[in-house]
């Protein structure tokens, strides 16, 4: 028997149920309005791999459980699969309440019985884990977390709620009489305290109807809560989980520009300038965000002391999404939004912080609800790009270059065949197997000219059938996406696309790990569908099949950094160290942050060119890591890092003797396989290529 | 009626491109760039555009006009001008304009009175290729109004433009009657970078071209017939640099051996 089944209970039940419901739904309606007029994303495709991914992500709660965040990988879990547990008992108060008869209590084979311990053993571990939270916010104080009253306010209504769901089960069984004691077992251990005491059976009854109500009270208190809350990811996180993007991560959408010019109206932005210009699913990432601060704790520009946290930025969307939303209040006094200021987007999130982000996606990597902070942000700045013209000076001058002579290296004194002096390549006619995609720091930038041509010289060795497409190679375009000018991007893919198709391009190789991801994850957005490996792994498949053989001993430490566009975003972790692997006498080394948590070289998302005027550099931060391996050589896989290691080491290391060496994986095993350099590297004039800034 | 400004760009091989990228044709005298040179606006026309939009962007209203001498490809710096911000662009093309910097001069001068109603022409202070530096001091002297050079600012004020003309150490402030020709040079700052929705604009709007005849001039006047400067040669001077390592054992004996070298060479 319930306290609601007879007068005055259920008075009161009906009105807790039915106040607390329309204030949650009426709240629900009112935050769902930006939601319902937000532009779409794609969230349907793949339905198998997304309920997979739910049951791993969401029911398995797999992001949580990282080493470094091994505490909270061990708490939210005891709370979360403790809510699932305790679901179940708190629909049973409801269904109970409105009628016994339709109390679990009466399934058949009293199965409900069976489930009793498992509840009543998550009591307790919900317990556990609120005692836990509570200590790390008291005592701990983890610098990636926001601390305010706010949590505290969740965890006390979370054990208020463990504690009146025992009391009011301990005081039934004291009333019932019933002997299943044994089932209930932390409620039934609780109930010999107050068998002890020798309670009446009507003031039994009435601490029952207390803290049944209390425990009813808080639950839809609880409810209500949440949406105004940081904590709302309650209520939201099912859906921010199952419909994630299942792109890789280094993807970026299209938009589509023709399209969007022909509907312009006066005021149509291409890129994200007011909060309600995302798409939903971005909206949905702001109010899921409970500013745990992981993204934060593990973002290169954050922890080189810039302006952007990619946990304020998410933050900051949600404040500016709230201004816009309406509330009870404003919806009843009919206005739009809640006192008709809306933040600007730009000037809250900040412009510094937009223009920081290195693409990383470590952000990302590490959030534990799949919230695509990197999306986002290339977003606002696809508004600042190409609807206002507002970038720092060193990224106008970058997209301006690429505009006007079609690569980022301005003052290179390079061609795009220079390299090609002394070494029997052919130029791609489609009747080789591969296009070696040189890219332009490949050809055009003085340190990447001699990785080009140990590759092309181990693929030369190892008679693999490619071409290259010399002068005529265009920029793929990465630096201009992730710059945010999707419409110079969008001309060069197309460039990019129509030259190879015309060529009878399949399979493409590439040292880039930019252009590697930009050609294989997004040309297929403009129907340019190529097979694209990145060199690691076409020299590794050629190690594996014998065609190359390493002789020449290394007798040094080698420790591999891992380019964030290969690991993280692509997956491609074991190639390279397979191939460092092979080096006579080499020993590898590993640093604390590799393969997928790798740390950003500082050179993503277009910063190879954009001036760092904000915090410590970056690179020094990586090149410190490395160094500290006591390794002899860093080795890479990627033009850019290679080129900020070469800027680190000597900042870091006055004595020319100890520097460290930064080496591309293709010329250590270039130098292995004892292909001794045929001609000279290709002369470079007085200048070399150097970023636009300078 | 609000400000007529006239700015002239010229379509210019890409000055950044690599000197080996360029070759001298003595024989013709001229320098020919390789198929990967790309055409682009001068850097300092770029900037005069740039000082004709911040002059409309403070009075609130202004028409700028956007001239260009050169061949069928220089559409593309009109058109970059007009994403810029321009509003209209004139692209003066013909075989008979294929003279020097007088004959240019005068083509532009006569397309400007042609626009006619302007109070201001805003030129680079040299084009990024030959940086001669002539034509816009031609175009006032044709037009018959005062020039400013080297501008680091210019503002309009009432019937009057004021420069910041850059000198050696510091600036002078000069003011002229309008109308008037001024050139800007790079003290002026970073030309602005088109917006996406203006490029669209500029795509779809009409460069007028105009030929000698549109102008009134004959090929006589213009083209090669009427220049009055003459190349007699092209060439690249040839450099020859010998590098000798003078060795020894010690530094003394070096400095000795090298002593002596230069004094053989009659250098001390």
């Amino acid at each position: 028997m319930a306290p609601s089944n007879e007068l005055p209970g259920n008075i009161f039940f009906y009105l807790i149920i039915v106040g607390f419901s329309a204030f949650f739904l009426l709240t629900i309606a009112a935050r769902l309005l930006p939601f319902l007029k937000a532009k779409g994303a794609p969230c349907l495709d793949q339905l198998p791999q997304r309920v997979g991914d739910f049951m791993l992500v969401m029911i398995g709660q797999s992001k949580f459980f990282r080493r470094k965040y091994w505490y909270s990988g061990i708490l939210h879990p005891l709370i979360f699969w403790g809510f699932l547990v305790l679901l179940i008992r708190s629909l049973n108060m409801l269904f109970s309440g409105v009628a016994d008869p339709l109390s679990l209590e009466h399934l058949p084979g009293g199965i409900f019985d069976f489930y009793k311990p498992v509840m009543d053993l998550f009591n307790v571990l919900v317990m556990v884990g609120i005692a836990m939270g509570a200590y790390e916010r008291f005592f701990v104080k983890p610098p990636r977390m926001t601390l305010n009253l706010d949590a505290w306010r969740i965890l006390g209504l979370i054990f208020f709620l463990m504690v009146t769901d025992i009391l009011a089960n301990s005081f039934e069984l004291n009333l019932e009489g019933e002997s299943k004691e044994a089932f209930s077992f932390v409620a039934y251990g609780v109930s010999n305290i107050w068998s002890g005491m020798n309670l009446s059976h009507d003031a039994t009854g009435m601490l029952h109807a207390t803290f049944w109500y209390a425990h009813l009270i808080i639950l839809f208190g609880f409810l209500c809560y949440l949406p105004y809350s940081k904590h709302s990811h309650v209520l939201t996180v099912a859906f921010n989980v199952f419909f994630r993007n299942r792109e890789r991560s280094g993807v970026l959408r299209p938009i589509n520009i023709e399209a969007m010019m022909e509907n312009a109206e006066e005021g149509a932005t291409f890129g994200v300038g007011k909060v309600t210009d995302f798409n939903w699913k971005a909206l949905l990432d702001f109010m899921t965000c409970t500013e745990c601060g992981r993204c934060q704790s593990n973002c290169p520009a954050y922890l080189t002391d810039k302006e952007l946290s990619p946990k304020e930025i998410e933050h900051h969307g949600r404040m500016t999404l709230l201004s816009t939303t309406p509330t009870i209040a404003s919806l009843m006094k009919g206005k739009p939004s809640p006192n008709g200021d809306h933040l600007n987007l730009v000037e809250t999130m900040g412009f510094e912080s937009i223009w920081d982000c290195v693409t990383c996606g470590s952000c990302m990597y590490w959030c534990p609800v799949c919230i695509e902070h990197v999306p986002e942000i290339i977003d606002v700045r696809r508004y600042l790009v190409m609807d206002e013209a507002r970038m720092p000076e060193t990224a106008q001058a970058t997209l301006m270059q690429i505009e006007q002579r079609g690569h980022p290296w301005r003052g290179t004194q390079f061609g795009r065949s220079d390299w090609m002096q002394g070494l029997d390549v052919p130029l791609f006619d489609g009747s080789q197997e591969y296009l070696l995609w040189v890219g332009c720091s490949g050809s055009l930038s003085e340190r990447n000219v001699p990785i080009t041509q140990a590759l092309a010289r181990l693929l030369l060795q190892a008679g693999v059938s490619f071409g290259v497409l010399g002068e005529e190679e265009p920029c793929c375009g990465d630096p201009a996406r992730r710059l945010g000018n999707e419409y110079l991007f969008q001309m060069q893919a197309q460039q990019a696309i129509e030259i190879m198709k015309s060529k009878g391009v399949k399979k493409i190789v590439t040292a880039c790990p930019h252009g590697y991801n930009t050609m294989r994850n997004e040309y297929p957005q403009f129907d340019g569908k190529f097979e694209v490996m990145h060199h690691t792994e076409l020299l590794d498949q050629l190690l594996r099949e014998g065609k190359l053989q390493p002789k020449v001993g290394l007798a040094e430490t080698i420790v591999y950094h891992d380019s964030c566009y290969l690991a993280r975003h692509n997956e491609i972790e074991s190639a390279p160290r397979r191939i460092l692997e092979s080096l006579p006498q080499a020993k590898i080394a590993e640093m604390e942050r590799s393969r997928k948590t790798t740390f950003c070289c500082g050179a993503g998302g277009g910063h190879m060119w954009v001036e760092e005027s904000r915090g410590r550099h970056i690179n020094h931060a990586r090149t410190e890591e490395a160094m500290a391996t006591g390794a002899q050589i860093v080795a890479t896989a990627c033009p850019f890092c290679i080129q900020m290691f070469e800027d680190g080491i000597p900042a870091l290391e006055p004595d020319e003797e100890k520097r460290m060496r930064a080496m591309d994986v293709a010329e250590l095993l270039d130098a292995a396989i004892g292909t001794a350099p045929t001609v000279k590297p290709a002369t470079a004039g007085e200048g070399e290529g150097v970023p636009a800034s300078t | 009626m609000p400000l007529h400004i006239i700015a002239c760009v010229k379509q210019v091989p890409d000055p950044e491109a690599p000197a080996s990228a360029f070759r001298v044709d003595e024989a013709a005298k001229k320098v020919v760039a390789a198929a990967g040179v790309t055409p682009v606006i001068s850097q300092f026309d770029a900037l005069a555009v740039e000082a004709a939009l911040r002059i409309k962007d403070a009075a609130g209203d202004a028409k700028i006009t956007v001239i260009s001498l050169g061949p069928e490809t220089a559409r593309d710096v009109v058109k970059h001008s007009l994403a810029m911000g321009a509003d209209e662009g004139v692209l003066l093309t013909d075989s008979a304009f294929d003279g020097d910097s007088y004959t240019t001069a005068l083509a532009l001068s006569k397309a400007i009175e042609k626009i006619g109603d302007y109070n201001l022409v805003l030129c680079g202070r040299q084009a990024t290729d030959w940086d001669a530096g002539v034509v816009g001091y031609g175009i006032a002297e044709m037009l018959g109004i005062p020039s400013v050079s080297l501008a680091k600012s210019v503002t309009v004020q009432g019937d009057k433009v004021v420069v910041e003309r850059v000198l050696m150490e510091g600036y002078d402030t000069i003011e002229a009657p309008l109308p008037a020709l001024v050139t800007v040079s790079n003290e002026l700052g970073e030309p602005r970078y088109p917006k996406l929705q203006q490029i669209m604009m500029a795509a779809r709007k009409q460069v007028t071209i105009w030929g000698a005849g549109d102008l009134g001039l004959d090929a006589s006047k213009v083209g090669a017939g009427a220049v009055r400067l003459n190349l007699e040669r092209l060439f690249q001077p040839v450099s020859e640099v010998e590098c000798e390592i003078v060795e020894g054992e010690t530094p003394d004996e070096i400095a000795t051996k090298l002593a002596q070298r230069l004094r053989e060479q009659k250098i001390i």
